[in-house]
């Protein structure tokens, strides 16, 4: 995919979707403190 | 490439700066206006100035010259740098800016004098470290803008240096923190358009996305791996790659500092989210743009220069190649200049934070009136322009051993500090003492012995499998560990004030 190797595509793309997912999650259980 | 064109748009550009400056110098009523802009800071203003903070000179000029340079096995690069403001965010400015609204925090030495009960030792300690690192970072940006201003002028390196000194110095020191932030709003969007339109230019001129791919993975199959079988950028370099970039950069004080300027803490629920997203797209862009020039080197569209830091230029010439219009050069060296200037101005504010607030009023003269405090701030983010414009009269090949070697050292002096003394409460004064003390002066030896390839009883620095600041990081955690373990415990009162323990948020 992309002329790249399908291990290449899966490693940084697994990488970046678990991070946008943990960072999705923190947005919606935050709640701030004052 | 000097033209009319060129001089004129760059012009404007400083005299924007510098209306800014002046704009916001009118806003400064006493020092915490100065170095946390009053705290009111809002949701896009914070956004866009973590993103200006982190991205520094050589996100465009680094990045894509390590993409032409070393092809996807750097593309964690472009991860873990727009992750480090989440991390920043949600591990170190949550529980800062909470405590910080109670205790008055203006810096981050604030919350280790007090979480650590170390008014004197610990606050000194911390600000001349954190001087010493924000000063070898700051000389790698003004390396950075001074190869921009050559390139763009064909001017002599003391010129160059001297007008990016004189412009950025005048509006961070009459304007501040406000300054810095508002800069960096015009900066991080000029930045952010500036990329999105001109790098696809360079990609498609290059062929196409998989095109690019296809062709640099003929040249050598590493190129498109997500790591190298072996030395840099092998599994286990990535790791402590991570590390330094995540890590390092989310605890660097110019970049941690501006968790205390803002309006809201509700402003960090989907900050992490949207800066990763924004400057992620910027920073892959940049970096598949060094991709695309190596192709165009390789098909012979352009030669780089002989010069040692050639890769440097790729995305300089890239732009050249693709867009053969002057006026869109001027443009873009407006682009590169913003994104190094958006971390030099946020530098030198630190410095002179560091060196007013923590060490002249909280131990030198603790009775000095706000007036005295606020001159002084504006005195030494001069002095520490003028001092990193004499020290960056160097060879431009050190650009980027000083940019690694001021984030190393960020990671290794500050983050086991920080982070034990926000999640730990068994972390002592002593622990943090020697943790700090011990990492800055492991950073700065296993740097130089990385660096110069020095060979000691058989064993080879040049060849260590991990980042260099991952040893002096370890060194740092050992010593926090050992040393806590042995001393007096912090008391339970200023646990609970700092708000102390495995949480980051009571909700």
């Amino acid at each position: 995919m992309f002329g790249l190797p399908d291990i290449t595509v899966a490693v940084v793309g697994g990488v970046v979707l678990v991070i946008l997912a943990a960072l999705v999650y923190w947005g919606l259980t935050f709640r701030g403190h004052d | 490439m000097t033209d009319f064109v060129t001089a004129i748009v760059v012009a404007l550009y400083f005299i924007m700066l510098l209306g800014i400056g002046a704009w916001a110098s009118k806003k400064i009523k006493n020092t915490e206006d100065y170095l946390v802009a009053g705290r009111q800071l809002g949701f896009w203003v914070f956004i866009l100035l973590m993103i200006g903070t982190v991205c520094s000179g050589m996100s465009l000029l680094g990045v894509s010259g390590l993409g032409f340079k070393a092809g996807w096995p750097t593309i964690w690069e472009q991860i873990f740098v727009p992750l480090a403001i989440g991390i920043c965010i949600i591990f170190f400015g949550v529980k800062l800016h909470n405590v910080a609204r109670t205790s008055g925090y203006v810096t981050v030495q604030d919350y280790l004098a007090h979480r650590y009960e170390s008014p004197t030792a610990l606050r000194s300690l911390s600000a001349i470290a954190g001087i010493i690192v924000s000063l070898i970072y700051l000389v790698g940006q003004y390396t950075a803008i001074a190869i921009v201003l050559i390139w763009l002028f064909q001017i002599p390196l003391w010129l160059a240096l001297l007008i990016a000194t004189i412009v950025t110095m005048v509006y961070t020191a009459i304007g501040g923190l406000y300054a810095v932030a508002w800069a960096a709003l015009i900066q991080s969007l000029t930045l952010i358009i500036g990329v999105l339109v001109m790098a696809p230019i360079i990609i498609w001129y290059a062929g196409g996305f998989t095109h690019i791919n296809e062709y640099i993975g003929s040249i050598n199959p590493n190129l498109v791996m997500p790591w190298n079988p072996v030395g840099a950028f092998a599994p286990p370099y990535v790791v402590s790659f991570a590390l330094l970039l995540g890590l390092g950069l989310a605890c660097a004080p110019h970049v941690i500092n501006n968790v205390l300027a803002i309006k809201d803490v509700k402003y960090f629920k989907w900050s992490p989210l949207i800066a990763f997203v924004i400057y992620g797209v910027v920073i892959f862009l940049l970096k598949f743009a060094g991709f695309a020039g190596l192709v165009l080197v390789k098909e012979g569209v352009f030669v780089l220069p002989s010069v040692p830091n050639a890769q440097d230029f790729i995305i300089l010439y890239g732009i050249q190649s693709a867009m053969p219009v002057l006026a869109l050069w001027a443009i873009f060296a407006v682009i590169v200049l913003s994104a190094v200037m958006s971390t030099t101005d946020r530098l030198m504010l630190t410095i002179g934070a560091m060196f007013s607030w923590d060490l002249y009023k909280k131990v030198i003269r603790p009775n000095a009136p706000d007036k005295e405090v606020l001159l002084l701030s504006k005195i030494v983010v001069v002095l520490s322009a003028i001092a990193t414009m004499i020290i960056a009269i160097n060879p431009p090949e050190m650009l980027a051993i000083l940019i690694w070697m001021g984030i190393g050292t960020m990671l290794a002096t500050f983050a086991v500090p920080l982070l034990a003394g926000l999640y730990w409460r068994g972390a002592t004064r002593e622990g943090a003492l020697a943790s700090m003390s011990l990492g800055l002066v492991a950073a700065l030896a296993f740097g130089f012995l990385n660096y110069f390839k020095v060979n000691v009883l058989g064993f080879d620095f040049a060849t260590i499998p991990l980042h260099f600041s991952a040893y002096a990081f370890i060194v740092s955690l050992a010593a926090m560990i050992i040393v806590s373990v042995l001393t007096k415990k912090t008391h339970e009162k200023i646990l609970d004030e700092t708000q102390t323990g495995w949480y980051i948020s009571k909700q």
